[in-house]
This record gives C-alpha cells, sequence and structure tokens, in this order.
C-alpha cells in the first residue's frame, strides 16, 4: 500500500508539485497522466525516495520513506524515465547487480535472475553488452531491474515509451500479470494505454490532481447523451425538413458526403434524451434510409483533454 | 555496500581506466628506478614513492580514479538506480570512496617487484619501505576522497576530474612557490614517512581530511536530493 499524504515540492519559488495526496491499495494499479510537466515523475521520484519533498509524507508499506528510508526503499522496483543503464554491464550482469544492490540473498539469487530475465524476454541475448541492446530491449532491461527481487510495489515511468507495437502488448500484459500481486503505480501519456491497464487514473496538472476514478467513470463524465451520428441515403434531402417533424431536435449538420452519396450528419438533441427511436420511425417515414447510427464514444483522450482544459482556465 | 564495491572494482579491471592507472604509476616507478638503482646504484626506494606522489604520478592517478564515480552515475542518470536501492547514502559513498582506495594497493603491491630486484644486490632498508608505502597510501586516500567530493560536485567527470588535478597541484606544488602557503602543503608531512618514521600527527591529519571530504560530500548529495 502507498499512502502519498499531501506531499509538496518546491524548487524555490516554483511549486512543482501542490499538495498531492492519494492512496495506492495492493494489487492495484493507478496511472499517473498528465501533460509534460505537470509533476508525474517529480512525484514518482518522491515516492521512490530519489528527491525529498518540500512537505508531506509518503508511506510505502507502514515505513515513512523520510524516516524509515531503507525499508520503504526495499519495497520498491523501481523504473525511472529514460531508462538509466550501465552500457558496459551485460543484461545478465546488470540485473545481478540489481539484485545484489536491492539485497536478494545469495542463495537462489541467479534463479531469480534468470527469472526475470526469461520474464522479460531476454534469455537469449543475456550475455550481450547493453550498449549494443536496441531501444526496446533497454526498455525491458531496465524492467528486470525493477523487478528483480520481487519488490512488493512497482513505480514504473512510462514504461513503454520506444516500443514497437509488439513489445508494447506484451509489457502490459507483464504489468497486468504482476498487478495481481504487486501494487503498480505507472505514468504514461498515451491514454489508451492507460485505460486498458489501471484499475484506477489520477490526472495531474499543474501540480495538483484534477481527476481521480476508474477509466470508465471518467469516460462517461464527457460522454453526453444528446448527440448522435447518422449515417443516411438521402437522395431527395429531405433530412432538412425532418427538423420540424421530430420535436427535441435542436441541430442537424452535415458532417461529410461519402463517396457512396451517403452523408454523415451530427445530431444534437436540446435535451439528455436518447432520440434514436424517434428518428429511426421519422426517418423511415420520410424515405430516408439509415445506414448507421450511433453515438458518440468518449474516451479517455476526451476526458483528459476536458479536464486538463477545465483545469487551465483556473 | 558490497555490491556497489565489487561492480567499481570490475569497473576498473574492464574499462582502460585501471589500467591506464597502474600503467602511469609503473612508467613513473619504474624510470626513476632505473635513473636510481642503475645509474646512481643506490638501493634506496623513498626517493622514487616521493618522486611518484609529486611529479605528476598521483597528479594523474587519482583523478582519473575518481572523476567519474559519482559525476558519471549522475550524468547517466543510473544515480537513480542506486540513490532509490536500500543503501544509505552513506554507504553509496563510502562504497565508491573505499572501492578506490582498494584499487590504489594494486600498485604498491607492484613495488614488490622492484623490492625484489634490489634484494639481489642488498637488502633495502625494509621500515623505510614499509613506511613509505603506508605514507603513499594515506596521501593517496585523502586525495582519493577529494576526488568524491569533486565528482559529487558537477555532473561532469572532465570538470571533476580537473578540480582533482588542481587540488593535488595545490597542496603539492604552490606551497612550494608560495611560501607563505606552505602550511598548506601535503607533501612536507609526507615527507616524514619517507624518512621511516611513522608520524601519528600526520596520520590523523590524512585521515580527517579523508572524513572531512567524505562528510561534504554526503551533505552536498543530501542537499542536492532536497533541493532537486
Amino acid at each position: 500500500m502507498i499512502e502519498v499524504k499531501n506531499i509538496t515540492k518546491k524548487y524555490g519559488n516554483f511549486v512543482a508539485v501542490d499538495d498531492i495526496s492519494f492512496t495506492v491499495k495492493d494489487g492495484e494499479i493507478v496511472g499517473l497522466l498528465g501533460p509534460n510537466g505537470a509533476g508525474k515523475s517529480t512525484t514518482m521520484n518522491t515516492i521512490t525516495g530519489f528527491i525529498e519533498q518540500t512537505e508531506g509524507n509518503v508511506v510505502i508499506n507502514g515505513y515513512d520513506t523520510l524516516k524509515r528510508p531503507k525499508r520503504a526503499k526495499s519495497q520498491i522496483g523501481y523504473m525511472p524515465e529514460g531508462v538509466p543503464l550501465y552500457d558496459d554491464l551485460t543484461i545478465k550482469e546488470f540485473v545481478t547487480y540489481m539484485a545484489e544492490l536491492k539485497k536478494v540473498k545469495r542463495k537462489g539469487r541467479k534463479e531469480k535472475v534468470q527469472d526475470m530475465i526469461k520474464k522479460t524476454g531476454l534469455t537469449e541475448m543475456q550475455n550481450k553488452l547493453i550498449k549494443n541492446l536496441s531501444r526496446g530491449q533497454k526498455q525491458r532491461v531496465s524492467m528486470a531491474g525493477a523487478l528483480v527481487g520481487e519488490p512488493k510495489v512497482l513505480i514504473l515511468d512510462e514504461p513503454t515509451v520506444g516500443l514497437d507495437p509488439k513489445q508494447i502488448t506484451e509489457i502490459r500484459s507483464l504489468i497486468k500479470e504482476l498487478g495481481k500481486e504487486h501494487t503498480v503505480i505507472l505514468s504514461s501519456h498515451i491514454l489508451s494505454e492507460v485505460s486498458q491497464i489501471c484499475d484506477r487514473v489520477i490526472i495531474i496538472n499543474k501540480g495538483k490532481i484534477v481527476a481521480e476514478d476508474t477509466p470508465e467513470n471518467l469516460e462517461n463524465k464527457v460522454s453526453s447523451n444528446n448527440v448522435l451520428y447518422v449515417t443516411v441515403e438521402d437522395t431527395e434531402n429531405k433530412i432538412e425538413s425532418i427538423k420540424e417533424k421530430i420535436t427535441g431536435i435542436k441541430e442537424i449538420k452535415l458532417i461529410e458526403t461519402n463517396e457512396d452519396k451517403t452523408k454523415k450528419y451530427m445530431i444534437t438533441g436540446e435535451k439528455d434524451e436518447d432520440l434514436r427511436k424517434k428518428i429511426f420511425t421519422e426517418f423511415a417515414k420520410e424515405g430516408i434510409t439509415i445506414f448507421e447510427m450511433k453515438k458518440p464514444e468518449a474516451t479517455l483522450e476526451d476526458a483528459f483533454m476536458k479536464i486538463i482544459g477545465e483545469g487551465g482556465k483556473e | 555496500m558490497i555490491a556497489i564495491i565489487k561492480k567499481e572494482l570490475k569497473n576498473y579491471f574492464f574499462s582502460p581506466i585501471g589500467y591506464v592507472v597502474i600503467a602511469i604509476f609503473l612508467f613513473i616507478f619504474s624510470a626513476v628506478f632505473y635513473d636510481s638503482a642503475i645509474n646512481t646504484g643506490t638501493t634506496d626506494l623513498t626517493s622514487i614513492f616521493l618522486f611518484v606522489a609529486a611529479y605528476g604520478g598521483l597528479m594523474f592517478m587519482i583523478p582519473l580514479l575518481t572523476m567519474w564515480s559519482i559525476a558519471g552515475e549522475r550524468k547517466s542518470g543510473t544515480d537513480q538506480l542506486i540513490m532509490t536501492s536500500p543503501v544509505s547514502m552513506l554507504g553509496v559513498v563510502m562504497a565508491k570512496f573505499i572501492s578506490a582506495v582498494i584499487f590504489i594497493i594494486i600498485p604498491l603491491i607492484f613495488t614488490l617487484m622492484y623490492f625484489g630486484i634490489l634484494c639481489h644486490y642488498q637488502v633495502p632498508d625494509i621500515p623505510t619501505y614499509l613506511t613509505s608505502m603506508l605514507g603513499f597510501f594515506l596521501l593517496s586516500m585523502t586525495y582519493i576522497a577529494f576526488g568524491i567530493l569533486s565528482s559529487s560536485i558537477t555532473e561532469s567527470p572532465i570538470i571533476a576530474g580537473i578540480l582533482t588535478v588542481a587540488f593535488i597541484f595545490a597542496v603539492t606544488w604552490l606551497p612550494e612557490m608560495i611560501s607563505t602557503l606552505s602550511g598548506f602543503s601535503l607533501m612536507n608531512p609526507f615527507l616524514n614517512f619517507l624518512m621511516g618514521k611513522i608520524d601519528i600527527a600526520v596520520t590523523v591529519m590524512f585521515i580527517t581530511l579523508a572524513i572531512l571530504f567524505i562528510l561534504i560530500t554526503m551533505i552536498i548529495m543530501q542537499r542536492r536530493k532536497s533541493v532537486k
């Protein structure tokens, strides 16, 4: 369990993180979202004890990072942003070094190192020097380094940046699997990734938490009920007169004309009312053929933009 | 901490740095040995230690050993890995210090070779040889502590190296050139060891200086943690 209590981090007069509090329960995967410079990495660096907060406390599995730093740190596996590694070591040497740093007992250390190398898919290249690896491979080495020693808490700063789609899928499923036994905080700016992996999302902007909820709830918050997209075949352009026939339509707007002469419209209702039934029957009466009718799907992107936008207006 | 020492020592041997440091030492030592033993015919090894300590030997060996220690980690970002592992700040700094100190013993062991050669002709004064080694070791230790300190100030290993060269120059040659600075010389106290004495006061001074430099390093790193 990670408890972040009223963390503030100041650089001179600049407040990078402003009174942030949140809790991550055991076995939960939480995504930290926010635009660049929002304070994600600063928050993560504070949790890992790499930097010290100006005010507030971080408690990891009951150990305060300032009062019991060694105990707190031994709970954490950290994958820093930009995957810093030792270029002159081989993969095996690096993971072994990380295991030693984390005080993994000599007995069984080799097996644990091999286990992690296997889990991250690096077995065949484990004797290669890190400087000769590709970006994606380095990412996985960094991941292996964070995972070795089976820390209860994982802090992953942008874990999938620079990977190819196949590797991204692999890393994601690895994180998901790890989330069953570990407490995970990850930061990302790829929203689809966060909505796929995370149980909960914390959106940070300008050093403050602006939203905290499950990805689904965040999406629902911004989805509007009164907008519909219809694609119709309407050769006689009868849709113009439809507006008067159905009560509750505020606006019908042509969005695009497709190659097969069907047209896509956006219909906005006046109230938060489902108009689909009415539209279906009225369109049929007028001889307008409906090819497609759907509600807009709100994505986390929309939620994010909306929330960040609101925060920006303050 | 032991993990870091192991890694540092490995690093000295798997990169050219370690070999260059030993080579500098052996080159100067051999050259002076050739001159003193073969040309002059003395069995005095102490003057060679003085030569290595004063004429460029340590001035290049120590910066090479220490310039990367903390600055290099910060440059590559790997300090994030060490500082977030369950090792205390003191543990990290001490590990860096100890590994360089252990390494500097290696060239000292090589001097046994010259000692052996001399034994073939006439056994040199063993106590003087041992105190010279001790003095050389203590002096190196103080320099290493400063090297670690300068490596913690900057993110650039080159600047850290230059700072260390400047420091060693300042405590070796500046007091010779400007007499009012003679109190700052570390070379004069070192001479006592070359005369076959174990000077307790000087030993304490060297160790105290080393502790002081390590403490300043700790303060700098702690401050960076809360300011960064």
